[in-house]
């Protein structure tokens, strides 16, 4: 295993009883790296995420966490991990404070840390408040402020920002971006493209339980834009959407000659579209 | 050391938990206040306001049974149950907290307060100490709030919400609380509190009440300590098989 691979997949397959979960899933996970699991309720994203932490046994293939077979990892393994499931619970009587400092003393890490991990998900000023009176974007601040408290070298995200408003996701988006500048490896199961297109460096497109493409964002969405197109605002208002032909690219050159265009967009496909062009389906529709 | 950490930090979660959940505070009160309440009501059918030993009998049976069987199997069967309700058990369990340190945190203070409370019943109930032998009481009272404790972590794993919990809990409770108080009237019952872990309890208060040596006999260590190695064999398949929480 290479030095700088802190999460390998080789040929991972799940079968609960007659129904085959996941198939033949191989992957990697570098430090820095943010790696998203894109795919429908019911993809398998859950169960891989159970399988790389040892919650669940895999039926064949190997899966090693920083340099330890999955099958082997005991306890101990959550000592250099974070895990966040799409619903984590807190203690809800107890304080922010409380909440953060119960595990500060399972993993052994000074009072200063909890401070500082207060300040940079801005919880701060709510540390002596009952936790169950947050906001829910405060609760989520909070469990993805637990995750990180012992500065786990790969952190698991499973919907991270599943149920929460836009706002409030875009404040855990900075502060995913903000670990990842740390050099913290993150593993990010979604079904929301916008958010995969704009945190990871790499995704996996799963479709009942299969890997059906993997790549940057970009580098997919750019194999998939086969039918180049662009989208044009005029100065009268009137928006078209051109082919890209030898006519159609005289055309816009023109427009643009004469100061006529406002704005102009190419037409490139997003992860969506990408994942209803390989699998048929979309991933929102489940 | 790390373990002893981890150890003590399940505890206080669980302390904590627990100290803010008001049925589970008032819980080990109205017992000591039930044994209280009705020794006042008792006191004036005896002689010189004195209870008669049949009736310190009844009041101690209630009071250290009813004080095993509710902070055992319901303080402890519903406190899982409460973290799996609300979603912390897992990630507990995802924070390198091993099964044994969960066990050992969830039960520690149940127990050390079910035999604390066995004491003060004791004390409420204003029996002659001189009729109570302490280190056997102790002994009893350690051993059968353990096998509760157990029986708890059995409830909690079997139980996926609090609610569930007391469904699973009471009528076991009823059972093991019961059918020793009810020994007296039915010979059936009472050969059948024989072989419970309370019926050895009840046994040994009603000697402490009439003023009879209480000797522990090897039918009674065989039903403390094979009904604690039972408790614990159903909790280990259990929790071997679905952990603490089914997936």
């Amino acid at each position: 295993m290479e030095q700088n691979v802190l999460l390998q997949l080789s040929h991972i397959s799940k079968r609960y009883k007659t129904e085959l979960a996941l198939k033949d899933i191989n992957m990697e996970l570098h430090p820095g790296e943010i790696l998203g699991f894109l795919g429908p309720s019911g993809a398998g994203k859950t169960t891989t995420i159970k399988i790389i932490t040892g919650q669940l046994r895999q039926t064949s293939g190997e899966a090693k966490i920083l340099g330890t077979d999955s099958a082997n990892i005991d306890a101990s393994i959550y000592e250099r991990i974070g895990v966040v499931s799409d619903n984590s619970g807190i203690y809800e009587k107890m304080t922010v404070w409380q909440n953060l400092n119960m595990f500060a003393k399972i993993w052994r890490v000074p009072r200063t840390r909890v401070e500082e991990v207060l300040r940079q998900v801005d919880l701060s000023e709510h540390s002596k408040k009952q936790a169950g009176k947050l906001s829910k974007g405060q609760k989520q601040r909070l469990v993805l402020a637990r995750a990180v408290l012992h500065k786990p070298r790969i952190l698991f995200l499973d919907e991270p920002t599943s149920g929460l408003d836009p706002t409030t996701a875009v404040e855990i988006h900075k502060m995913l971006l903000d670990l990842k500048e740390e050099g913290m490896a993150i593993f990010l199961t979604t079904h929301n493209m916008e958010e995969a297109t704009k945190l990871c460096d790499n995704v996996a497109l799963l479709y009942q339980g299969e890997i059906v493409e993997f790549g940057s964002p970009q580098e997919l969405c750019l194999k998939y834009n086969q039918d180049k197109r662009y989208q044009i605002l005029l100065d009268d208002r009137k928006e078209i959407i051109l082919e890209q032909t030898p006519e159609n690219i005289r055309k816009i050159a023109e427009w643009m000659e004469k100061d006529q265009v406002q704005c102009i967009h190419s037409c490139e496909p997003t992860l969506e579209s990408v994942f209803l062009q390989v699998t048929g389906k979309t991933l929102n529709a489940w | 050391m790390g373990n002893m950490n981890k150890l003590a930090a399940v505890a206080q979660i669980k302390w904590l938990c627990m100290s803010q959940n008001t049925a589970v505070v008032i819980g080990p009160f109205m017992v000591i206040g039930m044994v209280w309440g009705f020794k006042i009501l008792y006191s004036s059918f005896g002689p010189d306001g004195k209870l008669l030993p049949v009736m310190m009998a009844m009041l101690l049976n209630l009071g250290v049974t009813m004080n095993i069987c509710t902070n055992g199997f319901l303080m402890v069967g519903t406190a899982i149950a409460e973290e799996k309700e609300k979603h912390t058990l897992r990630v507990l369990m995802t924070s390198s907290i091993t099964g044994m340190q969960y066990f050992i945190g969830s039960i520690l203070y149940p127990f050390v307060f079910t035999v604390v409370i066995n004491f003060a019943i004791l004390w409420v109930s204003g029996i002659d100490m001189s009729q109570v032998s302490v280190p056997v009481f102790f002994l009893v009272s350690v051993i059968a709030s353990l096998i509760s404790c157990v029986i708890g972590m059995i409830v909690g794993i079997c139980a996926s919400t609090q609610m569930n919990a007391n469904l699973i809990g009471y009528p076991l409770m009823i059972v093991f609380m019961m059918v020793p108080i009810l020994g007296n009237m039915s010979e059936g019952l009472r050969r059948i509190s024989g072989f419970l872990f309370t019926g050895v309890v009840t046994q040994m208060t009603d000697c402490f009440a009439n003023g009879m040596e209480y000797k522990i006999e090897a039918l009674d260590i065989a039903v403390l300590f094979g009904e604690l190695i039972i408790s614990m064999l159903v909790f280990l398949v259990m929790y071997r098989k679905n952990g603490y929480e089914k997936d």
